[in-house]
């Protein structure tokens, strides 16, 4: 099993993109179908890299509005795991209009710890972690 | 739990475009039938076409080039008549993987849809939410599990929470454990038929389903919309959205341009199978708009690459060339329709 050569890409932000082959088809001029294992070309990461660029931004706005006091973490949290309101109160068994009053400072720190629980579990963290916002 | 002794299944991973069709092929292999990818995705009927700009998938508007998780392991069994079963859910965690194990002791490879963002071994450029990836659970040894995944090179494991985890992941689409397979293989597969009803079902699903954003009609809405992006979003949502549809035609598994070469491909194995001129014009007609999809791809990531500063003439190209592409599978569909093979 050979290792294949590191994908040095100038076009992914982070180095741990982009490190698999995947298998393409292709179509040529005499009427053959192809297959060959390879990389992704630039268009491709191009726009997979876009996205990642939005979610990015997306949890660093979070993030500074969470220090500033005018939203709660779980906007952090929500953001950090690329999920929306609607999809995170289907992970967290949350209804959706709830979601959406937790995601206010005020409404946050009147949670009970079961409730707490639910989304620290969702996201995959403790509840002290979403208790003690210092990121 | 811990005493099991390690089970392994003489199973054969092979590297496929598409999660699921790969399985299928793979499974139908390991039971003895020769059965490449393209084959099993043209006989279940995979390719699709959805526009929902409604429905918010991961920011952008939900399309799908491809049919619903299942629809592929289940149709090329109905149609070639073998004997497979489908547990559609699970209630309860612990049971779902007994019934695992229970198959594994048997023998029996077993496909399980997963969702990819806990995924561990997966690349990391795609840890999304989405939920209707498929997979092949073949062995075990203590607590770990060995899995074949076709997207990957080789074949990978995973521990027993990180599959309850995956297996159960939730969210729009969860699998809730989801699982499939095959029981008995008959000696002799009618493939002429299989092939014959997957064509038939393919047709009416991209041209003659009542509803206008399913099919050909739901990518001539998708191109009216590509046009007015720019002046409705701005351009840099345009770039995002434009983006989002050249992602999903071609990252996420697809083998390329949103699974029209592999269908290109399926018409031109059963037509060199059955002999059959009419099959192989429209593979090659299927090949040609799979290009043009890669084309579409090249000049839409131009646009996306400088998102702020494009002129608004460019939505409008590429909005007639997905009218183009379109009217190529038109055609392709139109051809096939009324096939004697």
């Amino acid at each position: 099993m050979e290792t294949p050569a590191e994908n040095t890409d100038p076009v992914y932000k982070n180095k741990d993109y982009g490190q698999y082959r995947e298998l393409f088809y292709s179509y040529d001029e005499q009427g053959n179908f192809g297959k060959t294992v390879g990389y992704h070309n630039e268009p491709d990461r191009l726009v997979l890299q876009q996205s990642w660029d939005l979610f990015n931004d997306r949890t660093e706005e979070a993030r500074q509005k969470v220090l500033a006091g005018t939203a709660s973490p779980i906007v952090y949290y929500m953001e950090k795991i690329l999920a929306d309101p609607l999809g995170l109160s289907m992970m967290a068994g949350v209804s959706f209009w709830k979601v959406k009053l937790h995601f206010k400072p005020f409404f946050f720190k009147r949670l009970s710890n079961k409730t707490l629980a639910k989304y620290a579990e969702a996201f995959n963290i403790t509840v002290d972690q979403l208790k003690n916002f210092e990121q | 739990m811990m005493e099991s002794k390690p089970m392994m299944i003489n199973y054969i991973h092979r590297q496929a475009g598409h999660c699921e069709s790969g399985a299928t092929s793979n499974l139908f292999n390991y039971y003895g039938i020769q059965m490449s990818e393209p084959m099993a995705f043209g006989i279940g009927t995979g390719i699709y076409f959805s526009y929902l700009p409604f429905i918010k998938l991961m920011f952008a508007p939900m399309m799908s080039f491809r049919n619903l998780p299942n629809t592929v392991f289940h149709r090329s069994m109905k149609y070639l008549g073998v004997d497979a079963t489908v547990i559609k859910k699970f209630n309860d965690v612990k049971e779902s993987m007994d019934v695992l194990d229970r198959n594994l002791e048997k023998g029996i490879p077993t496909g399980v849809q997963v969702g990819v963002f806990n995924l561990t071994f997966f690349p990391p450029e795609y840890r999304q939410h989405y939920n209707m990836h498929n997979m092949v659970v073949y062995g075990k040894e203590g607590n770990l599990y060995h899995i074949s995944d076709t997207v990957m090179e080789h074949p990978q494991t995973l521990t027993y929470d990180d599959l309850v985890r995956v297996r159960w992941a939730k969210g729009a689409f969860a699998p809730k454990g989801k699982m499939y397979w095959i029981n008995h293989v008959p000696e002799e597969l009618d493939i002429r038929y299989g092939v014959e009803q997957g064509i038939k079902k393919s047709v009416y699903e991209m041209t003659k389903v009542p509803f206008w954003l399913v099919g050909i009609k739901g990518m001539r809405v998708m191109a009216k919309d590509i046009r007015k992006w720019p002046k409705k979003h701005g351009n840099q949502k345009a770039a995002f959205y434009l983006g989002s549809i050249l992602r999903m035609a071609e990252d996420f598994g697809t083998g390329g341009a949103g699974f029209r070469y592999i269908y290109g491909a399926f018409l031109k194995e059963s037509g060199q199978k059955f002999d059959n001129k009419a099959l192989l014009e429209a593979a090659d007609l299927m090949g040609r708009t799979a290009n043009k999809w890669r084309e579409f791809t090249y000049l839409g990531a131009r646009n996306c690459k400088n998102r702020s500063s494009q002129p608004i003439e460019d939505y409008v190209t590429l909005g007639d060339m997905m009218m183009e592409i379109a009217g190529m599978e038109e055609q392709v569909f139109k051809r096939i329709e009324k096939i004697k093979i």
